[in-house]
């Protein structure tokens, strides 16, 4: 099958099965097992991945970025000669994705068919699956930003209706609806890019003759910093979808939908669109929107890293480190290596998918029913007792398929030496970004390297921190360990298979092989300004080469060293979480006493929450409300009704001016009759006589009729 | 004359209705969604049979009116009115199925609402100056009665301002009307026909022609259609018409109504008065800045669900006005897709709105909460409708304000691109309000009150969907619509951009 065909199938697999879920639940009748249907076409989907993944191996062709335009594009829409094209892109960052994508999907499917065994919305549940599908899916393969977007808004309503999906509670209700609002604040900007570019180029086509990638690169010099403004403000939308600093609130709360949707969609798909956006305009990012994104990438990194450590929320804690991992892969972008962040989020999708699926048993194995609720499962800072690491405790012998695979991901995500995918990723991370500062690149990105050191050592911490209290030590509430069970076939496999994943079965160097990364801008090298932000080691056209060389060889010595730090702070952070967590019952959490009042402000999420809800929302947003609706209706309003009252007073006097006006007289017969009945009939409703009303009412109208039918014999 | 049948048809079935004996309610209900349905299996036959190859006038029809003062009775049509007397069409049987429990006075409704639907189709087809204005005023005294007679408790106050307000703009258009006719020429050959006008303003040297003139004319006429768009600060009577107004009404007003303003702007004010445009675009944008921004935040303010949609329109009608002021293609095209989705997409909300308050008999948000256990395809069909609304890409209301955001991006008006920034956060709030209300309205826990109330009926999903699939079709295919108005928008942008070289008041 050709390209287009399959990338057709693969879209309108799961738009189907949603669709059918519509129109079946318009009629009334309920589609029997749509659970089925929806599995059936997400593998349907992954089959035709796989196959176009073939492809991309026979055809080198396709490793290049922009790939083949051997697709169908249509005019979406076409003004004259302005035209939006909407077609298929497919390289191998596509296949990469695409795979990714309906593989966790996939698993995600069968695994909720037992999660979400006897919901009473179990049908509409599978529905929304497919509908993310689609959206995500969608998203992959648009050649344009147009299309782009388009996904990206869908994906964004998906993950709206999947969070609120257990809409009774009022914690999933404000919680999804945090989630829309605050990635669309992010949208807006990245709306307003795309009207930069298009304002410039009159495309929004990525790759192509007439894409924007060509007209960049023509640019002149004094383009610059609207390119860079231009580049920072698409970032703007990956900073809310990807859930970065300062818009990342949303993610944690986004964990009050059911934990498969925590799994696909804020982990492993739709929060690593943002990185995959920011991959796709690559070729757009000038010196200074890269060092922008490196930054919030890195912030990202740390921020939401040391929130992780004092949360007692099993989702929270992964919640936490999504977000963390997902600044990594900014940070791998922002330092110009496009290959690792793209390595990075495809092995994250997989550990990260397996910890949410795998809590996701935990949470399934220990949830009690809520009539036989008791006094020991009682809730404890809002945090649903099934949920809470406090609970918890020696899982590993009641759960073992969950406790081995879960820490195969662990050991992934900390970064234990070669054996784990994880690892590697990670180190392509921190390598890429010693390796822009050692090659010449600005200074800030050995800072940026430190931070993601550290970040990755409190991440080893954090993360054993959970396998610690979750599986190992003595059980902390003994009813809900006699309680746990381990759970159903549907829901081991995806976590065996995605488990067989987090070891490097694509390593680095296949990746690198795999994936071709596409030029940046030249545009800075005539001009001092733009030196000054992108000094790449005065490397002029002549001796390219030579310094081609030299790059490779500091790119590797780079790698060598992230390497052998990676592997000290990793040991470090398991080290001190072992000593912490493992070895002694636990009382109370010793990181609580050892970081002292740093505990509180951790614990308060740093106030970013209090800050947003106290003065952006309740100051700003309803102060302005306020402002506005009291203005209009006292002050625009007000004026309106004392000049309505002195209108009412003299509405005879309108009438006759009106006459006045009209000398000619033929308005004055059509309409100023008619407005003159009027006046009566309003005179009539003032003072509250209205009897008789519909007669006079309709007798006026006929009169007016007739007025208006014989006019033409009237006047000569 | 197939477009005179299709004004008068209603007119016809009017009398009809008024001839239908004393309680027989069942019949003129019965009689009304008839006729109203001929109107749209007409209207159905002109888009499809709509010529999309020419900007030229098709169906037209003139006959001499009143020949002593050059009046004819001229109707035709062009890409933009037939795709709004679709628009108004399709409305008549939907708003007649939304009015089947109105109990009270049902013959006199059904013949307003009949003279009403005359009046709006007529506006849409009139070519001549003074039949246009007769139609707009014909639309004026059906729909004060029907707010007056069948609306809510403050029905009186709301039908007067309504009527105060628009007879204000009139009077002004009035003037403006007359002195168009009054410099069209020498007496004798003076004319009110609209193409013939139009064609003289362009004619340089001609009186018509003349910058100074037409940027008051511009005034006299921009006023008269502000206070139907509404454009702030003529806007009060709007959430005050609509919380009155019994649900079809106010379907009408959102769905037809606000676009006989804005109709009347590309129609009249952009292609007569291209010098009196490009002099008052600036101006334009910023009253459509405010629009959005003063209406998105006033809508957020409301507890009163019907007040909060009416602010809602208020605000995406200052998506089409900016659209408008861009005078570019993308700008004017996105304008009037956003003219025809709102009005599909507003009528939908309304009719929902309608939905709940015959169950609940209020329309407090605060009061509701937790609908969604009990009316799922309820909350599904207000879903979409919201998220059509807010600007959800693959439903309609994101093409429109997609395009009138980039076409203003770098439209003609002065800072083009700070302004259309600004306007831009007109779409977080307009998200934030609509999801407020879902919340209120459909999630978290049910409200014990509500514990028995009914799912939506057939009957009110069958108006309901007409509508739902239209906004879909416009989103996934937005050439649907584009296509039946492209060449004109193309016509309408060459003769501004060749107007403003030739009068010299751009650069």
């Amino acid at each position: 099958m050709s390209v287009a065909s399959l990338i057709f199938t693969i879209l309108l697999c799961p738009l189907v099965a949603s669709t059918l879920f519509g129109f079946s639940a318009l009629l009334g009748k309920r589609l029997p097992r749509q659970d089925l249907i929806s599995t059936a076409a997400i593998l349907v989907a992954l089959v035709c991945s796989l196959l176009l993944f073939g492809q991309i191996l026979g055809n080198p062709a396709l490793k290049q970025p922009g790939g083949i335009v051997d697709s169908m594009v249509i005019d979406w829409i076409a003004i004259s000669d302005l035209e939006f094209k909407m077609g298929f892109l497919f390289d191998s960052v596509t296949g990469v994705m695409l795979i990714v994508v309906t593989l966790v999907s996939s698993l995600v499917h069968i695994f909720s068919m037992g999660y979400m065994h006897g919901d009473p919305y179990y049908p509409r549940f599978f529905a929304f699956l497919s509908l993310f599908s689609f959206s995500m899916l969608f998203l992959i393969v648009s050649d344009n930003l147009l299309g782009i977007y388009i996904g990206w808004e869908l994906v964004g309503v998906c993950s709206y209706l999947l969070i609120g999906f257990w809409f009774e509670k009022e914690s999933a209700a404000d919680a999804c609806k945090k989630a829309f609002l605050t990635t669309r604040v992010g949208d807006v900007g990245m709306f307003v890019g795309m009207m930069m570019l298009f304002a410039k180029f009159k495309t929004l086509v990525l790759y192509g003759e007439e894409g924007i990638f060509e007209a960049v690169s023509h640019l002149g010099s004094e383009d610059i910093l609207w390119l860079s403004v231009a580049g920072c403000l698409i970032f703007c939308g990956a900073i809310g979808k990807s859930a970065q600093f300062p818009l990342h609130t949303w993610l944690p709360d986004a964990m009050e939908g059911p934990t498969p949707v925590s799994a696909l969609i804020h982990a492993a798909t739709m929060v690593a669109a943002g990185v995959y956006l920011t991959a796709r305009m690559f070729p757009i990012l000038t010196p200074g929107s890269s060092l922008f994104i490196a930054y919030i990438g890195g912030i990202t990194a740390i921020f939401a890293a040391t929130i992780a450590i004092v949360r007692w929320d099993i989702k929270r804690v992964l919640a936490y480190s999504t977000v963390s991992q997902l600044g990594y892969m900014m940070l791998a972008i922002g330092s110009g290596s496009y290959v690792a962040g793209l390595f990075h989020l495809t092995t994250h999708a997989f550990f990260k998918a397996l910890l949410f699926l795998g809590s996701g048993s935990v949470i399934h194995a220990l949830h009690v029913h809520h009539d036989d609720h008791s006094e020991h499962s009682i809730e404890r800072d809002g945090i649903p007792p099934e949920q809470d690491m406090r609970n918890m405790g020696g899982l590993r012998r009641k759960l073992p398929i969950t406790f081995w695979t879960m820490l195969i991901a662990t050991l992934s995500i900390s970064g234990v030496p070669f054996i784990f995918s994880g690892f590697w990723s990670k180190d392509a991370v921190l390598g890429s970004a010693l390796g822009k500062a050692m090659s010449g690149g600005s200074i800030h990105y050995y800072l940026l390297f430190a931070i993601a050191l550290i970040a990755a050592m409190i991440t080893a911490f954090y993360m054993f921190r959970l396998i610690f209290l979750t599986f190992f030590g003595e059980p902390k509430n003994q009813e809900m360990y006699e309680h746990a069970h381990e759970s159903p076939m549907s829901m081991a496999i995806p976590l065996i298979i995605l488990a067989i994943l987090s070891f490097p079965i694509v390593n680095k160097w296949s990746f690198e092989d795999l994936i071709m990364q596409p030029d940046q801008p030249h545009i800075h090298a005539s001009t001092q300004q733009a030196s000054a932000l992108y000094a790449e080691a005065g490397a002029s056209d002549h001796d390219t080469h030579i310094a081609g060389d030299h790059q490779g060889d500091i790119h590797h010595t780079a790698h060598n060293i992230a390497m052998v730090c990676s592997i000290i702070v990793a040991t470090l952070g398991i080290l001190l979480s072992w000593l912490l967590y493992a070895r002694q019952p636990m009382t109370e959490d010793p990181v609580e006493k050892a970081l002292g009042p740093f505990h509180t402000i951790l614990w308060n999420k740093y106030y970013v929450d209090e800050f947003y809800n106290g003065v952006i929302v309740k100051r700003i947003t309803l102060g302005l409300s306020n402002i506005f609706g009291w203005i209009d209706f006292r002050i625009v309003d007000g004026i309106v009704n004392v000049v309505a009252f002195i209108n009412r007073e003299i509405i005879a006097g309108i009438v006759g001016l009106f006459d006045m006006i009209v000398i000619d007289g033929i308005v004055v017969t059509v309409v100023g009759k008619g407005i003159r009945a009027i006046g009566v009939q309003i005179r009539r409703i003032q003072t509250g006589t209205v009897q008789n009303y519909l007669a006079v009412v309709l007798s006026g109208i006929i009169i007016l009729v007739l007025l208006f039918l014989s006019l033409p014999r009237w006047i000569p | 004359m197939l477009l005179t049948w299709m004004i008068f048809i209603p007119l016809i079935g009017m009398i009809l209705v008024l001839l239908i004996p004393r309680g027989q309610d069942n019949t003129a209900r019965w009689i009304t969604f008839a006729v109203t349905l001929i109107p749209l299996l007409i209207a159905v036959s002109l888009f499809i049979n709509y010529d999309r190859g020419t900007a030229g006038i098709q169906q037209e029809f003139s006959v001499p009116w009143i020949e002593s003062f050059g009046i004819n009775y001229h109707v035709g049509l062009d890409g933009l009115s037939v795709t709004l007397i679709l628009l108004t069409a399709l409305l008549g049987p939907i708003c007649i199925g939304a009015s089947w429990k109105i109990e009270k006075g049902v013959k006199a409704y059904m013949a307003l609402f009949l003279l009403l639907e005359t009046g709006m189709i007529g506006f849409f087809c009139a070519l001549d100056l003074f039949l246009f204005y007769v139609f707009f005023e014909l639309t004026l005294l059906p729909m004060y009665f029907l707010i007056g007679i069948w609306g809510g408790p403050r029905r009186e106050y709301a039908a007067i301002k309504f009527f105060l307000y628009t007879l204000f703009g009139s009077v002004l258009m009035l003037v403006a009307m007359i002195a168009v006719y009054l410099k069209s020429g020498d007496p004798g050959v003076r004319t009110f026909d609209i193409p013939e006008l139009v064609k003289l303003a362009k004619t340089s040297g001609h009186a018509l022609a003349d910058p100074a003139f037409q940027k008051w004319a511009f005034l006299g006429f921009f006023i008269g259609f502000a206070v139907k768009v509404p454009i702030f600060p003529f806007h009060t009577w709007l959430p005050d018409a609509h919380v009155e107004a019994p649900t079809a009404i106010s379907v009408i007003l959102a769905a037809v109504l606000l676009k006989m303003g804005t109709y009347g702007l590309i129609r009249i004010n952009v292609d007569m008065f291209p010098a009196g445009i490009n002099y008052w675009s600036n101006g334009l944008a910023i009253l459509a800045v405010i629009n959005i921004i003063y209406g998105s935040f006033c809508a957020l303010w409301q507890t009163d669900f019907k007040k909060l949609v009416a602010y809602s329109s208020i605000g995406h009608m200052g998506f089409v006005i900016l659209g408008i002021a861009a005078l570019n293609k993308p700008g004017i095209t996105g304008a009037i897709l956003q003219m025809f989705n709102h009005g599909v997409i507003s009528g939908m909300l309304f009719l929902l709105v309608g939905v709940v308050y015959d169950r609940a008999h209020h329309r407090d948000i605060k009061g509701f909460g937790g609908l969604g256990a009990k009316m799922p395809i309820y909350m599904g069909i207000t879903t979409l409708a919201f998220m059509a609304s807010l600007g959800l890409p693959g439903l309609s209301g994101f093409v429109g304000e997609a395009l009138s955001l980039l076409g203003a991006y770098y439209g003609s008006f002065d800072h083009s691109r700070l302004l259309t920034i600004l306007s831009t956060i007109g779409i977080v709030i307009g998200a934030a309000y609509f999801l407020l209300t879902l919340q209120r309205v459909f999630l978290g826990p049910l409200n014990p009150k509500y514990e028995d109330i009914e799912e939506i009926s057939p009957r009110e999903i069958a108006t309901l969907i007409p509508l739902g699939i239209l906004t879909i079709i416009l989103g996934v295919w937005p050439h649907f619509a584009i296509d039946m108005f492209d060449q004109n928008v193309d016509a309408i942008v060459k003769a501004v951009d060749a107007t403003s070289k030739a009068v010299g008041i751009l650069p």
